[in-house]
């Protein structure tokens, strides 16, 4: 059997079957894209929060438009050397729209990263105009003092001696007792960690035994229920027991086991009754809620006294104690709860003890009062004031100082400046009242690292910056990073020995809500890598599709030449495809 | 689509010509984005760079639609399947778009400088505009 | 095209069974897939039924034995269904019925088994592809069920999944892979995938594949149903897959596409941390956007299945083949506009409402179309009651109770009452159900010959069909009623605890619940009986296909369409002759036929009588 219509094409249609599938799918493709793109516009039409706009280094971008265009040109000369029956010319086309494909994936790999290594942070506690400020910024790295405090740790040192050295935005938390619940499997990581962080030092040992009735001895009657208790069946895990893994996954069976046949003899007290009233009341005309509430009451109290003690009644939690307190880091993502003497991991576990000062240690490069301006605007407030009241301008370090102050003060000069510019434009091109030129909201309430580069490189001297500004002859130009400074490729260069970024040490409770530019950060950057990440897989698809004909397409070539040119020129149209999206997600992701 | 010997040697000049044309309108999408002199509307970012960009985006679509995937001699029943793709996307895109800005729910003055202010929303729910 | 039988005979058994590339076979394992699926929603309706009938009483034994210990320790309440276990339950049943149920089993199983038959095709375009949607709609199915195992249990935030609600549940469990909310996500994900693959597959074949003289005008109406079945997956699922990837993302990533400014969960009195600034609505546009169309991918293999046994059985022509045609097309391309009746009540604003609403009416015009014109194909006609008929003539009550029951809810008006009542709840079940399901039930015993060369137990067959219908009824009827009167779909313990709280609300029409809640136990009888009475149609398809009565010809009903012109059951590759097509598809009763049927496939007698034909006037020839 052979289907009809795969080389060629049907007389009434035109086509061949796989350019009508491919063309189908490409229609679903559309929509798919249109209900990300609707995504996109709905987000950020009716965002409550300011839109990062041209937020991302363009040109990484920029160049993996023209790597993406050029694969589409050689992907279509692959397609017409096989039509012409140039086997070598098909192979090479194809091999550089492959090395296309990987180069584009290695480009959006090195932004990706960037991105995941850089943090921001929503300075709020109360929630207050105020709070709205935004850092954005690379955490420092530190480490436990013997007293278990935090320090700071230099990248040098961190190199010599990595032992105990993590990056600085993590709950500090003296502990003395944890609390496990064993309705739901403690999480083995959580458990490994605690133990890992406890080491040789510290012992974690069962507080009492956990005992719950054997089944059989209760069933079997002839004992009471003190001294099922107490009998050597009912022991679990003894006293002092040394937290495992295994203890707890045993202590989690024992209770389940329990529960579950507690419930099973409630269920069939509970069935008795119902059908003890079935058969001596009649219910044909009471209701549900009349039995439960009336008719019941002596019946179920009878039944309760009996029930009590058909129970294994296994306790629920299990508590153990750390000797001496151990002092744990631990991960703000997996802290639903925090409290000064209680912590809740995500699994249930209940930590108490004391929390310890946790401070998150940025390196700064970046400030944006944008989000405080726009909720003091619509309170009515003056977006400048709230601005000063914000913990980033009133904060001091330990030696007194606020480098962000003065970079603020320095962005209200280059503002200054800017302003200046842009009214002689207005009275040169004579515009007035809504045309006139302002700066953007970026402009006045948000300073980029470049600025903040600049800023600290002209010691923070209002005047100064002022000058390098408008007088070009002054030798202290403002080091602005132009399209293709690769200091600023992928967004700020920590590394970079020439720049300075501001220290600061941001204490927990003023920590609002913070993440690395990943899609929890903001819409935007949700949207961004999901778009972006399916758009990645489909030049991962394409690609493999496109390299399964170059190595496997010889035979076929051999024995049917047009088939093999009818299919790449089927994959050559979805690669078409996934140019043609990037062409519209570059400047929507990039430019607006 | 060009099936012929002649036909494609004649069409590969052409998508040199589109690949050309494709590169001049990348570079001009980022010129117009970044280089304050050619920034159309006021200063910044606003809603005339965005038609701007994405008339330029459309345009180069249009280029590697009609060219590459070679739409500008294709059969019928192919502008029908991708047609009927680009409507359905569109009406996604339109009606969701539009839900949230009711003319008589939300009126259209809440919407100055993009952001749906909901107090102001609140208190039009019943008025006309 | 000669079927050449013998390179399929010796295919081993999981080449020839299990990784079929064949569409027959593939459409008889998602038929299978399918009822199976549709017996486990059908299981977790009646347990849901149980508990809205008697909140207070344990699950009786026939309905709890298939649990664990284990599991009833975790999820039942001294043996009573919980709140949670019953939203769980809810979710899952309606998850179940459309996307693993009712749609793989109209479009995916008859589609497959029937199309390429009707069309006069070996096989499907892409018979690989066909192979890999079942799997990948087989994968999608276990990964959605096997989360009632895990410790999260299944997604519990109803079938339609709306954040911030579903994006919250489980958000206790650390891996997020082993919470059931987030593999809910992932088997829809793979189902939209399987989905896709699938319809580009069909529309490829319908398309590429005709017979030769099978023009347009000459399709059976069941192919052109599945056309634009397959024109409405293809387009409207994928941005339900953006969403639901979105929804993925906001799950395992923490983000917030669907997740609003300043969320705080009382029941752990902490405010998440999330950025915000999401929007519930967006995700509601999103999956409405295939929700909709997705009513008509049901629908519309029901009355496919219904417009070809009709013909069949009156022995004369489809009353107005082109309006349906036409009818059909016009319904699936404004399905896709009506998408937010479905939200009407999340402030919207009353212009959008209106765009809506007069969609929605608009597109009741094609829909009476397709049922007005399968009414008038009765008339006059000298109706054979067989087993398919019986139930084809009881989908079009069915399905017009259905139908006209939704009048009210397009309305802006009328829908702010009954949004989200049992009201809804009977409408579109009197849609799938008594409707839809009907449908489908005639095509199985409609094709059921052809698979397997027997017919199937006509006793068996009415004790199936008649207790069915009256507990279809029973169990839906009473919606309606309970709706008008205010039941909320949501009520675990079927308005009890309402009652305790509002005793004597009375609504606009002057019904109360009080007066309405003893229909429950009405409504829970016939549920537990309709699934009794299905046990003679799952013992006739056993029997039946060993013992049943032998066809005796390869066109036992004596239908004009292609799929009766192969062999009893279609070997590989279908035909044994060069398929040509030389009529429209429901040629009965010609005056200048000597038989009351002509089928598609006989050629034209040389010396006959050249006959005005509506589509081809002059000549009864195939296309060159």
């Amino acid at each position: 059997m052979e289907i009809p219509f795969i080389v060629n094409a049907r007389k009434d249609t035109g086509l061949f079957n796989s350019k009508v599938g491919i063309w189908l799918f490409l229609a679903s493709e559309v929509t798919l894209f249109g209900g990300l793109f609707s995504g996109y516009l709905f987000l950020r039409l009716y965002a409550d929060y300011p839109w990062p706009e041209r937020a991302l280094p363009v040109l990484p971008g920029l160049i993996n438009t023209f790597i993406l265009i050029g694969s589409s040109v050689t992907v279509v000369f692959a397609w017409a050397a096989l039509k012409m029956r140039e086997w070598r010319k098909f192979q090479i086309y194809m091999w550089i729209t492959l090395i296309c494909a990987v180069l584009f994936l290695g480009l959006k790999g090195i932004e990706y990263n960037a991105k995941f290594h850089h943090q921001a942070v929503r300075l709020s506690s109360e929630g207050a105009v105020q709070d709205f400020g935004y850092l954005e910024g690379h955490v420092h790295y530190g480490k436990l003092d013997e007293n278990g405090q935090l320090v700071e740790v230099s990248k040098e040192e961190k190199k010599e001696n990595p032992e105990g050295v993590f990056s600085a935005n993590k709950i500090i938390f003296k502990a003395n007792e944890l609390t496990f619940a064993l309705k739901r499997p403690a999480h083995e990581a959580y458990v490994k960690e605690i133990l890992k962080q406890a080491g040789d030092q510290h012992t974690i040992s069962l507080v009492g035994d956990y005992r719950v009735i054997d089944e059989k001895e209760l069933h079997a009657g002839g004992k009471n229920r003190a001294q099922l208790e107490a009998s050597a069946a009912a022991l679990v895990v003894a006293d002092g027991a040394v937290l495992s893994i295994d203890d707890l996954d045993e202590m989690e069976e024992a209770f389940l086991q329990a529960r579950a046949h507690d419930k099973e003899i409630r269920t069939e007290f509970l069935r008795a009754s119902w059908s003890w009233i079935r058969d001596e009341k009649g219910i044909e005309d009471i209701s549900n809620l009349v039995i439960t509430t009336d008719l019941w009451k002596e019946r179920m109290a009878e039944d309760n006294e009996k029930i009590k003690n058909l129970m294994l009644s296994a306790p629920g939690t299990v508590r153990y104690k750390i000797e001496p307190p151990l002092t744990l880091v631990w991960r703000p993502d997996d802290i639903p709860k925090l409290a000064k003497t209680e912590l809740k991991l995500r699994d249930d576990t209940v930590v108490k003890g004391e929390l310890q000062p946790s401070p998150m240690l940025l390196g700064v490069d970046a400030i944006d009062f944008r989000h405080t301006a726009l909720r003091a605007e619509a309170e009515g407030i003056d977006p400048l004031e709230a601005i000063k009241q914000s913990w980033i301008l009133t904060h001091k370090n330990s030696q007194g100082e606020n480098e962000l102050k003065k970079a603020w003060i320095c962005h209200q000069a280059w503002l200054r400046h800017l302003t200046e510019k842009l009214d002689k434009t207005n009275e040169k091109k004579g515009l007035e009242g809504e045309d006139r030129l302002v700066p953007t909201e970026n402009d006045k309430y948000r300073i980029n690292w470049d600025q903040m580069v600049g800023y600290a490189r002209l010691d923070y001297d209002p005047e100064r910056v002022y000058q390098a500004l408008s007088d070009e002859g002054s030798g202290e130009k403002l080091y602005r990073a132009g399209l293709f400074d690769l200091g600023g490729f992928a967004g700020a260069d920590h590394s970079n020995k020439n720049y300075h970024f501001p220290h600061v040490e941001i204490p927990r409770e003023n920590v609002g809500f913070t993440s690395t530019f990943t899609p929890k950060w903001n819409t935007y950057y949700a949207i961004y890598f999901t778009i972006t990440g399916l758009h990645g897989l489909h030049v991962i698809g394409g690609a493999i599709v496109l390299g399964y004909y170059l190595f496997f397409g010889r035979k076929m070539y051999d024995s049917n030449p047009e088939w093999l040119a009818n299919r790449v020129e089927v994959g050559g149209l979805f690669w078409h495809f996934v140019d043609l999206v990037w062409i519209f997600l570059f400047p929507i992701l990039y430019l607006m | 689509m060009a099936d012929s010997v002649e036909e494609i040697k004649k069409a590969k000049k052409l998508y040199l010509v589109i690949f050309g044309a494709l590169l001049v309108g990348t570079v001009l999408t980022v010129a117009v984005a970044t280089i304050p002199f050619l920034d159309v509307g006021g200063h910044g970012f606003d809603a005339a760079d965005a038609v701007l960009g994405l008339i330029i985006a459309s345009v180069k679509a249009s280029l590697v639609m009609l060219i590459f995937m070679h739409l500008n001699h294709e059969k019928p029943l192919i502008y029908f399947f991708y047609g009927v793709g680009i409507v359905m996307a569109f009406f996604c895109m339109w009606l969701i778009g539009w839900s949230k800005s009711d003319p008589i729910q939300y009126g259209n003055s809440e919407k100055a400088d993009g952001f749906y202010n909901p107090e102001k929303a609140a208190t039009n729910v019943h008025g006309h505009d | 095209m000669s079927a050449d039988s013998h390179d399929h005979h010796d295919l081993p058994f999981w080449k020839k069974y299990l990784f079929s590339t064949d569409h027959k076979t593939i459409g008889i394992q998602y038929g299978l897939a399918a009822g199976a699926f549709l017996l486990f929603g059908f299981f977790l309706m009646i347990v849901m039924r149980w508990s809205i009938a008697y909140p207070h009483e344990p699950l009786p034994g026939y309905l709890s034995w298939i649990f664990t210990d284990g599991w009833k320790g975790r999820w039942l309440d001294d043996g009573k269904v919980t709140g949670e276990t019953y939203n769980m339950f809810g979710a899952m049943h309606g998850t179940i019925m459309v996307f693993l149920g009712v749609v793989p089993l109209g479009f995916a199983a008859f589609g497959n088994y029937v199309t390429p038959l009707q069309i006069g095709a070996p096989d499907m375009a892409f018979p690989k592809l066909n192979m890999a949607s079942f799997w990948v709609y087989l994968a999608g199915g276990i990964v959605m069920c096997m989360s009632f195992f895990m410790e999260s249990g299944a997604a519990k935030s109803g079938w339609t999944n709306y954040s911030p609600l579903a994006g919250y549940a489980d958000r206790q469990i650390v891996n997020q892979l082993l919470a059931g909310q987030t593999q809910w996500l992932i088997g829809l994900v793979l189902l939209i995938t399987s989905s896709l693959l699938g319809s580009v597959n069909f529309i490829t074949t319908i398309i590429q594949l005709r017979a030769k003289g099978l023009t347009w005008m000459r399709l059976p109406f069941f192919v052109w149903a599945m056309l634009v079945t397959g024109f409405l997956l293809l387009l409207a699922f994928p941005p339900l897959e953006a969403a639901g990837i979105m929804q993925l993302m906001d799950r395992m990533v923490g983000s917030s596409f669907f997740m609003p400014t300043g969320l705080y969960s009382a029941a752990d009195d902490v405010a998440l941390d999330l950025s915000g600034s999401g929007s519930p609505l967006l995700f509601q546009h999103l999956f409405w956007f295939l929700g909709h169309p997705e009513v008509y991918v049901l629908l519309l293999p029901a009355i496919a299945c219904v417009a070809e046994i009709i013909p069949a059985n009156t022995r004369k022509p489809l009353w107005g083949y082109k309006p349906m045609v036409w009818g059909v097309i016009v319904l699936g391309f404004l399905s896709f506009i009506v998408w937010a009746h479905h939200m009407y009540l999340t402030g919207m604003g009353p212009v959008i409402s209106t765009f809506f609403q007069t969609t929605t009416v608009l597109i009741s015009v094609p829909s009476v179309i397709l049922l007005t014109s399968l009414i008038i194909s009765l008339w006059g006609g000298s109706i054979r009651f067989t087993m398919p008929m019986i139930w084809a003539a009881a989908f079009l009550p069915m399905f017009g109770i259905g139908g006209l029951t939704g009048l009210p809810l397009a309305f802006n008006l009328a829908d702010l009452h009954l949004h989200d009542t049992y009201y809804v709840i009977g409408h579109f079940h009197y849609v799938v159900a008594p409707g839809i399901l009907f449908g489908l039930f005639a095509g199985i015993y409609h094709w059921y010959p052809k698979m397997t060369g027997r017919f199937m137990d006509n006793f068996l067959g009415h004790l199936h069909f008649w207790p069915s219908l009256v507990c279809m009824n029973l169990l839906f009827f009473p919606m309606l009623t309970q709706g008008m009167a205010g039941f909320h779909r949501r009520w675990y313990n079927g308005g009890e605890g309402y009652i305790e709280k509002a005793s004597d609300g009375v609504n606009v029409f002057g019904q109360t619940v009080a007066d309405n809640i003893s229909l429950n136990e009405v409504m829970t009888s016939a549920a537990i009986a309709l699934a009794i009475f299905q046990i003679p149609f799952l013992l006739n398809m056993f029997i039946s296909y060993f013992w049943g009565k032998k066809v005796t010809s390869d066109n036992p009903w004596d239908a004009t369409t292609l799929e009766w012109a192969t062999p009893t059951p279609p070997g590989h590759g279908n035909f044994t002759f060069d398929v040509a097509v030389y009529r429209g598809p429901y040629e009965y009763s010609r005056p200048d036929h000597d038989k009351d049927y002509f089928p598609q496939w006989e050629e034209p007698k040389r010396d006959a009588p050249v006959v005005e034909s509506e589509e081809n006037p002059h000549k009864e020839s195939p296309e060159a």
